[in-house]
């Protein structure tokens, strides 16, 4: 992560001067209002620069090199990541960024700094990034009235963004180098910061009945792996649970998927990537909420070993599945996470995340996710997150047409309605509605939400709070809703 | 069709008696009156079939005696959870269940009036067959039911209550005729011709040609219609039924109306493409509309149009990358031959809000396969610019059975739209294609309150529903007749 320092504003503003050369000073301003330095105003003008949020403007020359970076109205702490974002993408190439932030409140400030860092990361670890002349800013200075003041609304903001970070490098990895082994080591790591960790792996999953997961994992040369990771909190509640969707890897299997494209399922992990990120951001701000991230982590290959479609599988909950398409794995492999923390935990409320379909690309596009449950208020909760930390979600139904066409002729259900079976010559099914209705199944009587989120989990194209690539899509709308949710006794 | 009429409650000597009987309640009048004349033969029938009268539950008693060639027990659920809902579905398998017989009584004399009347509507909504062309159909796959008599506590009053009904019921007929009739039949010059049947329903009915079309400049309208050697027609029904002194601005209702759609250029797969004859379901749907409101003298002032095209590939279709430029003044670049209904949409509503400025528009249509791959065949897709108008839309679809679900609408779907050289193009890609379909048709609704519902899951069922035999539903007739009943009159 960039590193970022708080200074007061005159100590910032020399240090901006004496490096004028390869610094950047990002202005935060308000809609409607012209910049008080006159060179800046008449510049915004030329520019018909309005301080829209998100909309940056650079004014080389002014005061060295000077960003106007667009608030909005200046109040919503989103318009604030969106102006620091946008600021600090036009700040491309110097080495030094200075964020002017004096007349905000700490929680302004602190949000124009994280979106700075939001649109700062980037995944160097496999190439030579010395030479990128695009490269953001290596060093951040967050410039206020008053650090001390900051620190703490700081503080919590680097936890999320910590957070957010990791899950995004996570999704950033090959599926070369992050396996089911290799990502269970990684998370490993995740003790450091006060939390728990088990990984379920070979026999022992193999005894526990987890039939769904093993079947999936079963193809490929890394064996798949159950993580489950627990902060413990304060409370004296049952936890909030995230389970996420872990494949590292996905070919498809048998139903091998055709071969453009099939780079990006390097990151059909990115439900696992974010609750784990989630967890991590709880565990950073010392959230007094007991939470627990359930990672169902599997390589969908192809192989001599790998399952089939005709396949019966029989699933933690008990409860058999009839294999048609291997390619819908993902729903297999939450169905023993979802029954396994059910059973296990018990817990207040059971978020899954998945990159799960297409059709859900199709119903919603690339600027949301869908949201399914068996709950209204855990789904209000989750919408009104979202909304307040630009990931939003879209409420679909689960209807009873989704659950009968799960109805299996030899088994307790099967995973998906067959290929062809649609409308219009088979070409349409609503496979996210089937693949929430069958999750259901797993869910117990827990309250659940399920989002899919395979049209946000990476962005097609460079926003104010990131690159083009994995956006880390769940993490703050996870830490956000148990901040408002779950930090007080059941 | 078999006719209805209401009866006191006496006791039938021969032909088939449907009773209607709540869970857990005693036979009382009609069912006591059969129980006596068969010697106990009801009480014995149903316990040894374990009738317990739960919702949806039916039994069949042969010969029971009294000269009745079968007595059918349908069961109606708890007594005081029985709505109007509940009551036509219980007609409906009534109907079902009647159907060779040549006279059948109903027994509904323990229901409300009203609720009789809904019993005898589901009745008659169950009744559609479309047989126009079946020429060699044997006599005993006929259904034989002539007369179905509603036995009522108040024969009277369940009459009066079904007449509007039945106005209803007649404008979802007229739909389902012009959404099941093949496509070789029904052209666009033939659609507006049967809509004149509504002129002695008291509806001004106005046609338009393409001659007045390109006159006034219904460029995106016409380049739809100009590869088929059908001509395109519009048609204006106009239902002036709010009491003199009560006059406002009239609602309007816009159906698109593609009698066949091959897709044109970008032409579709053969698989299913018979299909298509019933994408012209919108525009059915809104003439259905009409001759309900019409039929029952609903006290409102009501505008519906219906843009009528065949969009067919030939020498002078229209080709992908064609711009034309919409009566509106907006130019639009024709990128997908088969994204057709939106280009027809886009002149009818423009032309409606101008020339009528309307309290609100909704307009119906199979639009999007995406629909489809979003929600299944349960509920039509809503996107609206009016959450007023979007809430009672949707809660008068729940009333009467035709589920509506809420989508999303947003700047970002919005720029999926732009064009390189025009005003927008008329596809936005695979991402959220309902949403960017219903973005193309916001663009012509000049700000006005405005709703859209995508009907290309809703408007063909491939099962039968217990009022709605398989085929054409005639989705969004009743919805609309009774959103406009309970908001709009008076």
């Amino acid at each position: 992560m960039t590193k970022l320092t708080l200074q007061r504003v005159a100590q910032a503003k020399k240090r901006h001067k004496t490096r004028s050369a390869d610094s950047a000073l990002i202005l935060p301003a308000i809609e409607g209002d012209a910049p008080h330095d006159p060179a800046l105003a008449a510049a915004a003008k030329a520019a018909r620069f309005t301080g829209k949020a998100g909309e940056a403007l650079a004014v080389p020359g002014a005061h060295g090199f000077t960003i106007l970076a667009g608030v909005g109205a200046g109040c919503a702490i989103s318009d604030w990541e969106a102006g620091g974002g946008a600021g600090m993408a036009a700040a491309a190439g110097r080495a030094q960024a200075v964020l002017l932030a004096e007349g905000a409140t700490p929680e302004q400030a602190a949000g124009f700094a994280a979106g700075a860092l939001l649109n700062a990361w980037r995944f160097n670890a496999l190439r030579d990034a010395s030479k990128d002349k695009d490269a953001p800013p290596a060093k951040v200075i967050l410039a206020v009235a008053s650090p001390a003041k900051v620190e703490a609304a700081w503080q919590r903001a680097e936890a999320m963004l910590r957070g957010v970070l990791y899950a995004r490098d996570l999704v950033a990895e090959p599926g070369n180098r992050l396996n089911p082994k290799s990502f269970a080591e990684r998370l490993r790591g995740l003790r450091d910061f006060g939390l728990k960790i088990e990984v379920l792996e070979g026999k022992r999953l193999t005894a526990l009945g987890m039939g769904a997961l093993c079947a999936v994992g079963g193809g490929a040369e890394h064996g798949p792996r159950l993580v489950v990771l627990r902060w413990p909190g304060k409370l004296k509640s049952a936890p909030v649970a995230f389970v996420g969707k872990g494949i590292c890897f996905d070919t498809g299997g048998i139903s091998i998927k055709p071969a453009a494209g099939m780079e990006e399922m390097r990151g059909d992990m990115a439900g696992a990537a974010a609750a784990a990120g989630a967890v991590l951001t709880l565990a950073l701000r010392q959230s007094p909420a007991p939470a627990v991230a359930v990672l169902a982590l599997a390589e969908n290959a192809i192989g001599a070993a790998s399952y089939r479609p005709g396949d019966i599988l029989r699933s933690f909950s008990g409860k058999t599945i009839e294999v048609l398409d291997t390619d819908a794995e993902g729903r297999l492999v939450l169905a023993d996470a979802l029954a396994y923390t059910a059973q296990r935990f018990r817990p207040r409320a059971m978020i899954n995340l998945a990159t799960l379909t297409g059709s859900i690309i199709t119903a919603l596009g690339l600027h949301r996710a869908g949201v399914f449950g068996n709950d209204e208020a855990l789904t209000a909760a989750l919408m009104a997150a979202g909304e307040a930390v630009a990931e939003p979600l879209w409420p679909m139904p689960i209807d009873d047409e989704h659950r009968d066409v799960l109805k299996s002729d030899i088994a307790d259900l099967r995973q998906c309605a067959p290929a062809g079976s649609g409308a219009w010559g088979g070409r349409f099914l609503s496979d996210a509605c089937h693949a929430a209705a069958f999750l259901r199944e797993f869910a117990g009587s827990s309250a659940w939400a399920h989002l899919d989120i395979a049209g946000v989990e990476a962005r097609e194209e460079a926003a104010p709070l990131g690159p083009k690539g994995p956006s880390g899509f769940g993490v703050r709308l996870l830490d956000r809703l148990v901040a408002t949710r779950f930090e007080h006794d059941a | 069709m078999p006719d209805i009429t209401f009866v006191k409650p006496s006791l039938p000597r021969s032909g088939a008696l449907v009773l209607l009987l709540a869970e857990g309640a005693a036979l009382s009048g009609l069912a006591k009156a059969a129980e006596e004349a068969t010697g106990g033969a009801v009480s014995r029938g149903l316990e040894a079939a374990k009738f317990k009268g739960a919702k949806g539950q039916t039994c069949t008693l042969w010969a029971p005696g009294g000269g009745l060639t079968k007595i059918v027990a349908i069961g109606l659920g708890k007594a005081d959870a029985l709505d109007a809902q509940g009551a036509e579905n219980a007609g409906g398998s009534a109907l079902v269940a009647v159907q060779q017989e040549r006279d059948a009584v109903m027994a509904a004399d323990g229901l409300s009036p009203a609720l009789a009347a809904s019993a005898a509507m589901g009745a008659r909504l169950r009744s559609y067959r479309f047989d126009r062309y079946r020429t060699t159909e044997k006599e005993e796959d006929k259904p034989k039911l002539e007369r179905i008599a509603v036995a009522a506590a108040e024969p009277t009053k369940a009459k009066a209550a079904f007449a509007p009904m039945q106005a209803i019921a007649d404008g979802v007929f007229l739909t389902r005729d012009l959404v099941s009739e093949p496509p070789n039949v029904l052209t666009p010059a033939e659609m507006a011709e049967r809509c004149k049947a509504l002129e002695k329903l008291g509806v001004e009915v106005e046609i338009m040609g393409p001659r007045e079309m390109k006159r006034l400049g219904f460029g995106a309208l016409l380049g739809v219609a100009q590869g088929s050697a059908q001509e395109p027609r519009m048609v204006t029904m106009k239902w002036m039924g709010a009491p003199k002194g009560k006059k406002q601005k009239p609602l309007a209702f816009i159906g698109k109306g593609v009698t066949f759609d091959t897709g044109g250029i970008s032409i579709k797969p053969a698989g299913g493409m018979e299909d298509m004859k019933w994408d012209m379901a919108g525009a059915g749907t809104v003439i259905g509309l009409m001759a309900a409101l019409a039929g029952r003298k609903a006290k409102a002032d009501v505008i519906g149009m219906v843009g009528l095209v065949e969009n067919m590939p030939s020498a002078t279709a229209q080709r992908p990358g064609d711009v034309v430029k919409s009566y509106s003044g907006q130019t639009i670049e024709v990128i997908n031959t088969d994204a057709e209904g939106r280009l027809v949409l886009a002149d009818v509503m423009w032309y409606c809000q101008e020339k009528y400025d309307p309290r609100f528009m909704v307009d119906l249509a199979t639009l999007t396969g995406a629909i489809i791959i979003a929600l299944g065949h349960e509920r039509a897709g809503l996107f609206s610019n009016d959450d007023t108008l979007a809430t009672h839309v949707k809660e008068a679809g729940s009333a009467v059975g035709e589920k509506a679900w809420r989508m999303p609408l947003g700047d970002a779907y919005d720029k999926q739209i732009k064009s390189d050289i025009a005003d927008m193009k008329n596809v936005g890609g695979r991402p959220g294609g309902s949403i960017t379909a219903a973005q193309f048709i916001q663009r012509f609704v000049n700000g006005k309150p405005w709703a859209h519902l995508d009907i290309a899951g809703t408007a063909w069922s491939s099962k039968d529903a217990p009022t709605v035999p398989k085929g054409a539903t005639a989705y969004g007739v009743r919805m609309l007749d009774r959103m406009v009943a309970d908001h709009y009159e008076g």
